[in-house]
């Protein structure tokens, strides 16, 4: 079956969208003086080859989106993707270095959204983000397991610190605990471990049954409504709970 | 970390000096929590608290490198694990000058790429969180302990 073509009006769109005040001054103002070269580990892992220049990246993506004001082709996408999602973490340390201020991680993002918006985000990755809407986590876990899992690990250190609790969707506390889904599934005692020292703290706090996943896979994927979905989630929780503030797991 | 940190400062969590880590301990700081969040000082404290011989990477505070797992590359899967283990021979190479026998990181996504890390380059480090050490080292008030530690039975 041959590949859908890309939507390259959506990707002008966008394009028109991000081009405000702010990208069109970076794209304009790079001297590619290479100061952000050395920053970025990717390029120094390596051997300093010049394809993983930070400078050189966002020419290669939102560069070239704009050059060809968004009629590319769904092999060039997928080039453009390929460097969006796997050439770089958006870990901003470039950001430090450029003598400009410009933010290569800002448009990296806004390129994932372009790549994402056409099918082209990594599948896994996908895969793990729809997670968010149809579970509210990304590891697909039920709230019933959740909850079992709770139960279970307060049961099982019960010995360790007497009286500590896990308490789920208790209303009218001061903290709201959201944690990473990789620990209910993978790292249980996590979740003991926190318990254990919001315990020896005297901290008011509970767990909530739904909107318990601080990760957001919606926004490494670059796919806006999951995005907002998986934040609004822990505040809704938080909301309906009463809770004043919210804590995030390590 | 924010709260760990705050606990331990204020008092509600007291360390137990004589219970301080002796062996050589690093940090990672994860993007989220140090170049975007600000709170590197904090760590630093906590560190100095259960450790006796703390030992920062080369580059580190807002400085830090990241772990090479950001930004969705682990959920991206199987077939973005050699790339990321590639990228991630600074970060190795980082935590391989420091000579520490234990890394305490608090943030998850770089827990599971430093773990994928001390595989694929032998680090033989211990990977932690904050609230994995923290029970290890404190003061507890008898009340909170164990039932067998203060002796009481069953």
């Amino acid at each position: 079956m041959p590949e859908p073509a890309i939507d390259t009006d959506f990707i002008r769109e966008r394009l028109a969208f991000f081009k405000g005040a702010r990208f069109k001054t970076w794209l304009d103002i790079c001297a590619h003086c290479g100061y952000c070269a050395d920053s970025c580990f990717f390029y120094t892992a390596h051997d300093k080859d010049p394809k993983y220049m930070p400078a050189y990246k966002i020419m290669q993506t939102l560069g070239k989106l704009y050059k060809k004001n968004g009629n590319v082709t769904r092999e060039e996408l997928k080039g453009i993707a390929d460097i969006a999602y796997g050439d770089c973490t958006a870990c901003r340390r470039c950001s430090l270095y450029c003598p400009f201020g410009i933010e290569p991680a800002l448009m990296i993002a806004a390129v994932r959204g372009m790549c994402c918006s056409q099918g082209l985000a990594p599948p896994a990755l996908m895969e793990a983000a729809k997670n968010h809407l149809e579970f509210g986590n990304q590891m697909a876990i039920t709230t019933e397991d959740m909850v079992e899992t709770c139960v279970w690990m307060e049961e099982e250190n019960e010995e360790e610190m007497p009286g500590m609790k896990i308490p789920v969707d208790k209303e009218g506390c001061d903290t709201l605990y959201v944690l990473n889904a990789r620990e209910v599934k993978y790292y249980p005692q996590d979740i003991a471990e926190a318990a254990m020292i919001f315990h020896a703290a005297g901290e008011n706090w509970t767990f909530p049954s739904m909107g318990w996943d601080m990760t957001n896979l919606g926004m490494f994927a670059g796919h806006a409504k999951i995005m907002a979905h998986a934040a609004k989630l822990c505040y809704d929780a938080a909301e309906r709970l009463g809770v004043k503030r919210i804590f995030t797991s390590e | 970390m924010q709260v760990f940190h705050d606990y331990v400062k204020d008092g509600k969590i007291k360390l137990d000096p004589a219970k301080k880590i002796t062996k050589p301990v690093t940090y990672q700081d994860p993007c989220n929590i140090s170049r975007s969040g600000g709170l590197w000082e904090e760590a630093r404290y906590l560190m100095n608290a259960m450790c006796t011989d703390f030992r920062d990477m080369a580059v580190n505070r807002e400085y830090n490198h990241c772990c090479g797992g950001g930004g969705g590359y682990i959920p991206m899967g199987p077939e973005y694990k050699r790339r990321r283990m590639a990228s991630g021979k600074v970060k190795a190479e980082q935590i391989r000058e420091t000579g520490a026998e234990m890394l305490v990181v608090p943030c998850h996504n770089c827990f599971d790429q430093i773990r994928d890390l001390n595989k694929e380059y032998d680090l033989g480090i211990e990977v932690v969180h904050f609230k994995t050490i923290i029970p290890q080292v404190w003061d507890l008030p008898d009340h909170l302990k164990p039932k067998e530690e203060h002796g009481e039975t069953g």
